[in-house]
């Protein structure tokens, strides 16, 4: 038991101070000037076949947007440019 | 142990400070495209109508009608509500069960806690590749379906997140939950040391933690591999014999998705693989007969899958096909080892409507052909 929770101390550990070192570095410049356009067609296709911008309406695309950053822990910044393009483009 | 406590408490404390500054310099940075509407609470209503038919030498039907809506509101940016009842007809009746319902605080850019009934964070399939419009085959590799390793959901709370550095990402969840119930019912010796994973209540006082770290080194997104790892240190019902047998899992899952543009289709390689080590028990059967054994099953599954998707002919770019192999290394008492293999070819109405066509084989098994469609909504 006591074995367990020292692994699990040490994951969660390690894991929060990367959490907080990575956060502090940079993002690349090349994944920075990334489209919603192109994030759309790397990320959404990786699990399941990408819905197309007029699937949805602008309310739903904010809804699904927060819900699928939640089931696949895709960023923040990916989450709103994806949402930003589908909007966007298809209303 | 009190100092891990607050270097934990600590750790998270920091990563909310720093990350609530960086939330309010991005309001007055970018101010949002979109008036807001004070009190707004969005609702959308989504998911998945299911439908399965089976023949081998001996049988045929239909069969496996599931519906399973998706319940989803936005109370506001930081708030959100997801949920999924599902409707089943597996079983030869209707059952009702509750996939999901869970409440999630969005603390910031890195971090989001959840708290309810939420989808496994333990691997990749039973969590996200297994769902009717992903999972390209109209069946489960073995292991990864019901009586394999691992949860279907969990009741409890969880942290996770997602983050960029440098060309890569990483994601992450944590999670403490009721876990799962070793199942020592003397009347089904074959089920002794099989787990019930879906509680909605816990059976004594230990909780199960788990996590999943998940890395995509490469800019593109094409790549995703991950482990997991689940620990619990009493499994049984409290008072009873089997109250502090322990157990142990862990997990790896990759995911590739490609581009071969030679041959302008995309190609999908997944592969999960799991493993639990369960404390050793003796169990007593209807006779009071007490037999033991090595308690550490093994499940693995690799799968591939290519689709035009980029010829100009309708008909063909949404054809796709697909083939997979499984192994599941098992307690005697559960059946002993198996394996399967499938063939699938689907054909996609829509981004999430599509028709499977399954040819399977299975160790002592009848060779057999499933025919699943599957609409999402």
């Amino acid at each position: 038991m006591k074995k367990h929770l020292n692994i699990l101390y040490a994951v969660i550990l390690i894991t929060g101070l990367g959490i907080i070192g990575i956060s502090s570095c940079k993002v690349s410049q090349k994944v920075m000037d990334k489209t919603g356009t192109q994030l759309w067609g790397e990320n959404c296709g990786r699990c399941h076949n990408a819905p197309g911008p007029g699937e949805f309406s602008t309310v739903n695309w904010d809804i699904i947007g927060t819900h699928m950053r939640i089931r696949t822990n895709i960023t923040e910044t990916e989450e709103k440019k994806i949402i930003e393009y589908l909007k966007n483009t298809g209303n | 142990m009190k100092y891990k406590l607050i270097t934990i408490v600590f750790l998270l404390c920091s990563g909310l400070l720093k990350a609530q500054t960086i939330d309010d310099s991005s309001i007055a940075v970018n101010p949002p495209h979109e008036p807001v509407i004070v009190g707004q609470n969005n609702f959308a209503v989504f998911g998945n109508a299911e439908m399965i038919y089976f023949s081998d030498k001996n049988n045929s039907h239909f069969g496996d009608v599931n519906f399973k809506p998706i319940f989803l509101w936005k109370i506001s940016d930081k708030l959100f509500v997801e949920a999924e009842p599902e409707f089943e007809t597996g079983g030869g009746s209707l059952n009702i069960g509750l996939e999901y319902a869970n409440m999630v605080y969005i603390v910031n850019p890195y971090l989001t806690l959840h708290a309810g009934r939420f989808l496994p964070k333990f691997g990749a399939y039973r969590g996200r590749m297994g769902e009717g419009f992903i999972n390209r085959f109209s069946t489960d590799p073995v292991g990864f379906g019901d009586g394999g390793i691992g949860a279907m959901n969990e009741v409890g709370i969880g942290a996770q997140g997602g983050f960029g550095a440098g060309n890569a990402k990483i994601n992450y969840e944590f999670y403490i939950s009721n876990g799962p119930q070793i199942l020592s019912d003397p009347g089904n010796p074959e089920e002794f040391g099989q787990f019930d994973y879906e509680g909605y209540i816990g059976n004594n006082n230990s909780k199960a933690v788990g996590g999943r770290i998940g890395l995509l080194p490469f800019s593109n997104s094409s790549l995703e591999i991950a482990y997991s790892f689940q620990t619990k240190s009493k499994t049984g019902e409290k008072g009873t014999l089997y109250e502090n047998v322990g157990v142990n899992m862990q997990a790896f899952d990759l995911n590739y998705w490609g581009h071969l543009m030679s041959i302008k289709s995309d190609i999908r390689v997944i592969a999960e693989w799991k493993h639990q080590k369960v404390d050793n028990a003796i169990y007593y059967d209807a006779n009071r007969t007490a037999f033991t054994f090595n308690n550490s099953p093994t499940a693995y599954y690799v799968a591939a899958t290519i689709r035009p998707s980029h010829l100009n002919d309708v008909f063909f770019r949404n054809i796709e096909l697909a083939a997979r192999y499984s192994e599941f290394k098992r307690p005697a008492p559960w059946g002993g080892d198996t394996n399967q293999f499938a063939l699938s070819l689907d054909y996609w109405l829509k981004w999430n409507t599509v028709l499977k066509l399954t040819y399977q084989k299975q160790k002592d098994t009848d060779n057999a052909f499933y025919a699943q469609l599957v609409f999402g909504f």
